[in-house]
């Protein structure tokens, strides 16, 4: 592998780190749960729609119904008329791959729910990127941002 | 394509670029007739928000004229001069049907940079670094506008580009400001800055009936706009003990709303300045938040302290003891536009808001970078530099 996708590789990482850093100031919620723990949460998203335009635990919207008998579904009125709470957990033990690839899926799936399109930045206008380890490393991180966060 | 990036710490250039391409249904691509410079762009510029990619076109406050519109669009049409929010909000999540625009679910393709920071995602801004989403800013000839229907607004007849310009952002958070400070006829304002959101923040307080604005600058030129452009009474803070001045001046009370619109690069004469400065250098705080400061102990007991200045991250010595012993109340937010545009847009059509004054240096695209360096040095009375593609 070459220095320039080791390093995104690396910013990748960072960002997947992020997550799970509480110092003063910064971090969150789930830091102080031990992996297996966090692996096993519910992972959820509100959506601004009735329960029924949502779907059900049997018939979960795309895209997180690709990831069938893996999770667990729970669709549920938020409080407030705030729409639905649309939430997922693994009901093995997932990798971070695969925690990553549920959080795309739920917020993929609330944003076609809500707009009714899945919102792109790419290819998009820039002009010379320098090949710097800093930008590499910034590569990585945009390249995970859906999959990362706190989710 | 000419457009101005951002190609370094310090360094912005004026590069040929690929030309937009409509990329969702419910997009715009405009031809841009102005962008103008921010102060939160010289966060960037600095090097103290680290999510620009070498490359990214900047810019976020512009006008342009509609050139090609997707299928979903309804409210929209090819020729239609319109203005624009800085953040791309969907119109559709609950943030957005409470009009908290800036706080979009969706418009942010990037929420994973943004939770682990501040544990939720804010929207999508643009030219604003990939935390923010990543979308290409204004300063370009074209510019591709994602949910055109909620973020766009046509500029009605008689209103300049000029003026229309600044509804964009500074006379929007400016008013924002104001408005969610709660101001209220009869209210003592001060306000943190007199670059375009502090003096549009002064002038909406006026508008809402405040009895006495007062702005606080340490620049000349900026002062000077704010009393003859603004109206509104002005403090140099260099020569001026500012929260000695507000007390006398209202009865020793202090102000019932302070507005702080520097951000996170304050300048601080004397030893503060140089504690704040060396904190952040070391990376033991990310921000100066001096204004803040200032703002909370300057206040009225009960009062409200709204930021409107950008802040990243951390600050240190925050007089959180006086903000709850006060009872004050302390909010902050990125400019939620689209709720005030339409407004802002009647007003500056009635002549109420005028705002071509903050427009002190209209150059080409092509001269950006000297563009920013007036701006970044506050040299020869630059306020805000417009760039014409």
């Amino acid at each position: 592998m070459e220095l320039p996708a080791i390093v995104s590789r690396a910013g990748g990482a960072l960002l997947s780190t992020l997550q799970h850093v509480r110092l003063p100031g910064v971090g969150q919620a789930s830091v102080t749960d031990d992996p297996t723990t966090a692996a096993h949460r519910w992972r959820a998203v509100t959506v601004l729609k009735a329960p029924d335009q949502v779907g059900s635990s049997a018939s979960p919207p795309p895209p997180l119904d690709r990831l069938g008998d893996r999770v667990e579904v729970r669709i549920s009125a938020a409080p407030g008329d705030k729409g639905t709470e649309l939430a997922a957990r693994f009901l093995g033990t997932p990798t971070d791959d695969e925690i990553g690839e549920l959080r795309a899926a739920l917020r993929e799936a609330k944003q076609r729910l809500e707009t009714g399109e899945v919102l792109r930045v790419d290819p998009q206008p820039h002009g010379f990127r320098k090949p710097t380890p800093q930008g590499a490393a910034l590569e990585g991180m945009t390249d995970q941002a859906d999959k990362e966060g706190v989710l | 394509m000419k457009a101005a990036t951002w190609t370094g710490v310090n360094e912005v250039s004026v590069e040929d670029v690929p030309e937009p391409t409509l990329l969702n249904d419910r997009d715009v691509i405009l031809k841009i007739s102005q962008s103008v410079t921010c102060g939160s762009d010289l966060h960037l510029i600095g090097g103290y928000i680290p999510f620009m990619r070498a490359g990214d076109v900047m810019g976020h406050e512009f006008i342009g004229e509609v050139v090609e519109v997707g299928k979903e669009v309804r409210d929209r049409k090819v020729g239609d001069r319109v203005v624009v929010a800085p953040f791309a909000a969907c119109g559709s999540c609950w943030y957005c049907k409470q009009e908290l625009y800036s706080l979009c679910d969706n418009g942010n393709p990037n929420p994973g940079i943004t939770e682990g920071l501040w544990g939720q995602s804010p929207g999508g801004c643009f030219g604003y670094s990939h935390a923010m989403g990543g979308c290409a800013g204004s300063h370009a000839e074209f510019m591709r506008v994602p949910y055109a229907d909620v973020g766009t607004f046509v500029v009605p007849e008689g209103v300049s580009d000029t003026r229309a310009l600044f509804a964009s952002d500074a006379a929007s958070t400016g008013w924002m400001g104001a408005d969610l400070a709660g101001t209220e006829p009869g209210d003592v304002v001060a306000v943190w800055g007199a670059g375009g959101v502090g003096q549009m923040a002064a002038r909406a307080a006026m508008l809402l009936g405040a009895e006495q604005v007062v702005v606080i600058d340490r620049v000349p030129e900026r002062l000077a706009q704010v009393r003859d452009n603004v109206g509104a009474e002005a403090v140099d803070y260099t020569t001026t003990d500012v929260i000695a001045e507000l007390r006398e001046r209202t009865g020793g009370r202090g102000p019932d709303v302070c507005l702080e619109a520097v951000g996170m690069e304050a300048h601080a004469p004397g030893a503060p300045g140089i504690y704040d400065q060396v904190k952040q250098q070391l990376r033991l705080q990310t921000d100066r938040p001096t204004a803040v400061r200032e703002a909370i102990m300057a206040c009225r007991k009960g009062g409200t302290v709204f930021t409107l200045g950008v802040f990243a991250a951390m600050v240190d010595k925050f007089p959180l003891g006086a903000a709850m012993n006060k009872g004050l109340t302390l909010r902050g937010a990125q400019v939620h536009a689209q709720r005030y545009i339409p407004e802002l847009l009647e007003r500056m059509r009635r002549d109420e808001l005028v705002t071509e004054h903050l427009a002190t240096h209209v150059m080409p695209l092509t001269d950006a970078p000297e563009g920013y360096r007036l701006f970044k040095e506050k040299e020869d009375g630059c306020v805000r530099a417009v760039f014409l593609p």
